[in-house]
């Protein structure tokens, strides 16, 4: 009979076992979203709701991220937050993230509460290392 | 033949300059600012119901929250009450620089128009809901001086308020715990104020005149006022903050005043908001929301404190400027003219500048100036 091996070393098994065990990313979703950022291999795709972006009111983003385009894996962690950078400041809402699946969130609580020129930075991480990938968005009155 | 909306701008001016008989050429508006002036309307907004507070538009309620805001018996000491602070005849504001209740307050008193169009109420936005609000005045020490014992004593022992409360909440008040007596007397407070809406201003005839390109509407609007409108939407930015039908984005920015309402003594502004708003159990994450599934609560759920919000105050609507002075939170802008000389003359290297490049000095002339204090008139 084949030996199990011990419960605590199983389990440490499994936990340092994260990278090795990465989920893939659901690229047929990923494709398929309206808004697409690639950078060095890591891409984004997103998709806000509603649809069009109004100053001042709350929407939703989904986001699918891969960190290998190639064999379509998904990251560890997806963070999306927002500012204006030519105003020297950010949004004054903190999304929070409902995990759909790997590499796959969505994002409420995006508010852009004045008009121009704002920017979403979509943070892509592979254990501690971070990808930034960055969006511009205009947003009218 | 299709007129662009820039040759229609300027026949509409042309038209106005002949029923006016005005000498001098008259502003116009180009494509892209016609649709800025266009986008701060139709007034008024319809509003409806508020979800947080079941009694919001009922008619009783409103009756009752008119009663209960004219009272005397909401103040510790029967010498005041919300409408000493907030008069009618005042913008349903009190005309001076900081508020005096049972003593006077760090703030300028707001005017109570349009509050339903609201995101956060108070200055520093500590309240998520205009009943929450409406709690902060009658427990202050400062203001009515009341805790949720001493108003349920109140109401109990006064039969009018007994029998309006009866009516309304279905029990005297004695059969309810003292908060509940409070917020219940905070949701007749707020029936009441979300009745207080503002008339169509003449900006809003010519918005309106300028949306349906009717030459006779936009006919009357003052030649200066029209020039200074086209420096709020243009030169002037101010439309970044104060943009929309109730001009304002409803939220809070640092605007270069003093964070001191005494010597040593600091207003934490939007900071301190939030961390009261988080710690209150009438905020709309709490027990007393009557919208059970709590869509009311995205913004309270998901508001943000970081140390940029210290000094940050909520941005007024500009609606009756004319008739809300003084201004800025603390009060210490007189006039009209002297919020604008701020405006203009504002340093660059003023405290917390660099967390906020928005605000650099307009650097007007006396002319403009007082073509945008003309067009703040018509508000």
């Amino acid at each position: 009979m084949r030996r199990l091996l011990p419960g605590p070393v199983l389990c440490a098994a499994l936990l340092t076992a994260g990278p090795a065990l990465a989920d893939h990313c659901p690229w047929d979703t990923l494709v398929a979203l309206p808004g697409q950022l690639n950078d060095g291999g890591t891409a984004v795709a997103y998709k806000t709701n509603p649809a069009r972006i109004e100053v001042g009111k709350p929407f939703s983003i989904e986001v699918v991220a891969c960190i290998d385009d190639e064999k379509h894996m998904a990251p560890s962690r997806i963070r999306v937050d927002a500012g204006m950078p030519m105003h020297g400041h950010g949004m004054n809402y903190q999304p929070s993230e409902r995990k759909i699946g790997p590499g796959h969130s969505s994002f409420d609580g995006m508010v852009f509460h004045m008009p121009g020129h704002w920017q979403i930075m979509f943070d892509v991480y592979e254990g501690d290392k971070r990808q930034r990938l960055n969006q511009k968005i205009s947003v009218k009155r | 033949m299709k007129l662009s909306r820039t040759a229609c701008a300027a026949l509409l001016a042309g038209a106005a300059i002949v029923l006016t008989g005005a000498a001098t050429a008259p502003t116009t508006f180009d494509d892209d600012e016609t649709a800025l002036i266009v986008s701060h309307g139709p007034w008024p907004v319809k509003t409806d119901a508020d979800p947080s507070n079941r009694v919001s538009g009922k008619p009783a309620a409103i009756a009752y929250g008119k009663t209960l805001f004219e009272s005397n018996d909401l103040s510790v000491d029967r010498q005041r009450s919300c409408a000493t602070c907030h008069q009618a005849d005042l913008a349903f504001a009190d005309g001076i620089m900081r508020g005096i209740g049972l003593t006077r307050v760090d703030r300028n008193t707001p005017a109570l128009f349009n509050m339903r169009l609201n995101r956060w109420f108070g200055r520093d936005g500590k309240s998520d809901s205009l009943w929450a609000q409406s709690i902060a005045p009658i427990l202050d020490a400062r203001e009515l001086g009341m805790t949720p014992t001493t108003l349920k004593t109140r109401l109990a022992t006064t039969q009018t308020l007994s029998d309006g409360y009866r009516q309304i909440f279905g029990a005297a008040p004695a059969a309810h715990e003292a908060e509940t007596v409070m917020v219940n007397v905070a949701k007749s407070l707020a029936a009441f104020q979300e009745t207080i809406v503002s008339g169509k201003s003449s900006f809003d005839m010519f918005r309106d005149g300028l949306a349906a390109e009717d030459p006779a509407g936009i006919a009357g609007y003052p030649e200066a006022a029209r020039r200074g409108l086209k420096l709020f939407v243009g030169k002037g930015r101010c439309d970044l903050c104060h943009f929309g039908a109730n001009f304002t984005n409803g939220e809070f920015h640092d605007i270069g005043l003093p964070h001191f309402p005494e010597p040593g003594r600091v207003d934490k502004g939007r900071y301190g908001g939030i961390q009261q708003l988080r710690k209150s159990r009438f905020n709309l994450l709490g027990p007393f929301n009557d919208d059970k599934l709590r869509a009311t609560a995205g913004f309270t759920r998901h508001v943000r404190l970081t140390p940029k919000n210290w000094g940050e105050f909520r941005v007024p609507s500009l609606r009756n400027a004319a008739r809300t002075a003084p201004y800025m939170h603390d009060g210490s802008k007189a006039t009209l003219e002297d919020v604008v000389d701020h405006y203009s003359e504002i340093p660059e290297d003023r405290p917390h500048q660099d967390g906020e490049k928005l605000l650099r000095p307009l650097n007007l002339t006396d002319a403009e100036k007082a073509d945008l204090v003309a067009f703040l008139k018509t508000l």
